[in-house]
């Protein structure tokens, strides 16, 4: 199995460090969300382990080989990283045997990404007629030319319809359970918290985490559990007795703070409180992230700037 | 990563790019028709060359040999398409020698026809004047000029590798040809005579004098071009994509 692996990575750019000492491994077999504001490193890092740019310091491979040194790598990596990348005047199917070509891939291959991707009855139109909602799709499909056990995307969501989110999202998890390492960077919660299994989050280049997706937002954002009740005055009571506070909210329903449904249940229960609605309220990716970035100090700084 | 894919790939980059085989077409049209314009021109003057007159209508001819070059390369510093070329083929020196080698050899072709096309209109508006025309001479003209073209769409493409950038490329290279080789030329027997054009230019003609023959005029160019392929490899493989 094949996994990037990321070690004390630096890039700097005319002094300024886009990439600050990053140690990370992206392993096979799941989805790992790469998460940061823009301007945190995520593109310069994929870039990095592609070889386009020359790091300052520090390497980074593929199931231990520097990308560089690869037959053919497109076999091996896929990578989508600017969906304005394809020419104007090419065809999709063009642009996809032009990349096809340089690493001994079948033109079949091409008409099956196509398909795949959901761009065959256009793929003989030039490129410069697409959507970009199209050109996201031609640039994933040119990520699976080569079949490659390593996948790599830069904001794939970007420009797509609904539907085709929903695409990217059930793309995104077969590539996973085939085994493959996936590394999908986004600065949209919501839609990373929908595929992502793993999380590795920049800040200003550094490793700010790298946890599995679940401990990392029940790590910081406490459970809550949503109540309501016609009879408020006996649930806060009944509550409060056990240790529990509960707020109202104007529409009436009440939320108790780092607890769970089956105790709140119970104990409303005993107590005879009439219950309309018991629901446990997850935390979000978004909440945690904010957690998370809001603790970093310089984080937040680098914000303001921006 | 074996050389004959790469080279298969930049190949089918320059076919399917319209806009390319179009340089290539308007190079044979353009130095055809002026040739054909300098046919029919007077041959009293003093400093009549009938191999240079049929032959000149590559001077403006050659911008389109500059532009397929040029173009052929700053299609790969649009967007991220140069990333997307050398996450295929992360080899730097190898992608931009088959680069070249597929602007080379059909710039070589359409330049070897084309020359022998104005050669033969160029001839045809001369009439009895250029019978003093040796087949030697003749041959060395048509090889001659494609070689010239050749070179002339190399050294673009090089410039292009190296500014990265088409626009910058022909807004340096086209005025250059127009304004100040034309404007300088014309005094032989300086440096002028060693300009990549200049020098080149040498071997499309029936006689010349000063340092430079026709043969060596051309390697000067080559050496222009050389050069110029030299800086644009270094700064691909040098420079982050």
């Amino acid at each position: 199995m094949t996994s990037i692996e990321v070690q004390d990575l630096t890039k700097e750019f005319g002094g300024r460090r886009a990439v600050d000492r990053l140690t990370v491994r992206v392993q096979p077999g799941r989805v790992t969300g790469f998460l940061g504001p823009n301007g945190a490193g995520k593109s310069t890092t994929m870039r990095l382990v592609l070889g386009l740019d020359r790091p300052t310091a520090g390497s980074a491979t593929i199931g231990g080989r520097p990308y560089a040194t690869l037959h053919e790598p497109l076999r091996h990596v896929g990578a989508l990283l600017d969906a304005q990348a394809a020419h104007g005047s090419r065809t999709a199917r063009d642009h996809l045997r032009v990349l096809a070509a340089s690493n001994r891939i079948p033109d079949r291959r091409a008409d099956e990404v196509l398909e795949e991707t959901g761009l065959a009855s256009v793929a003989r139109r030039r490129v410069r007629t697409y959507s970009l909602g199209m050109r996201q799709r031609l640039g994933i499909a040119a990520a699976l030319l080569g079949d490659p056990e390593v996948v790599m995307l830069d904001e794939p969501s970007n420009g797509l319809d609904p539907e085709g989110i929903v695409w990217i999202r059930r793309l995104l998890r077969r590539l996973a359970q085939e085994g493959r390492t996936v590394l999908v960077s986004s600065h949209l919660m919501n839609e990373t918290a929908s595929f992502a299994d793993h999380l590795v989050v920049l800040g200003r280049g550094r490793l700010l985490a790298d946890t599995p997706m679940r401990d990392f937002i029940h790590a910081r954002v406490q459970p809550r559990v949503r109540i309501r009740t016609t009879d408020p005055g006996a649930l806060e009571s009944t509550l409060a007795r056990h240790g529990h506070d509960a707020q109202e909210h104007p529409d009436g329903h009440w939320t108790v703070q780092d607890a769970r449904v089956d105790d709140i249940g119970r104990i409303a229960s005993a107590a005879g409180v009439p219950v309309l609605e018991l629901a446990a309220e997850e935390g979000t990716l978004e909440q945690a992230y904010f957690d998370l970035t809001g603790a970093e100090t310089e984080f937040t700084a680098q914000h303001q700037e921006a | 990563m074996e050389f004959t894919p790469v080279l298969r790939s930049e190949w089918l980059k320059i076919r399917t790019l319209r806009s390319l085989p179009g340089a290539l077409l308007a190079l044979f049209a353009a130095t055809t028709a002026f040739s054909a314009l300098a046919g029919v021109s007077d041959a009293s003057d003093p400093g009549f060359d009938p191999l240079f007159t049929s032959l000149s209508g590559v001077l403006p001819g050659q911008i389109a040999a500059i532009s397929f070059g040029a173009m052929a390369v700053s299609s790969e510093f649009h967007q991220g398409a140069l990333r997307l070329s050398l996450a295929a083929v992360p080899r730097r020196g190898r992608w931009f020698a088959a680069k070249a080698a597929v602007i080379a050899v059909p710039a070589l072709l359409t330049g070897l026809v084309t020359a022998l096309a104005a050669l033969l209109v160029g001839r045809a508006g001369l009439g009895p004047a250029a019978d003093t025309l040796s087949t030697g001479e003749q041959t060395r003209g048509v090889v001659g000029c494609g070689v010239y073209l050749m070179l002339m769409a190399l050294f673009a493409a090089g410039v292009a590798a190296l500014l990265r950038s088409g626009v910058a490329t022909l807004s340096l290279l086209v005025p250059f040809i127009l304004v100040v080789s034309f404007v300088i030329g014309d005094a032989t027997g300086t440096v002028a005579d060693f300009l990549p054009d200049k020098a080149g230019q040498l071997v499309l003609r029936e006689t010349y004098d000063g340092t430079l023959g026709p043969w060596s005029g051309l390697a000067v160019t080559a050496l222009w071009t050389a050069a110029a392929l030299l800086a644009g490899a270094w700064s691909v493989r040098r420079r982050d994509a």
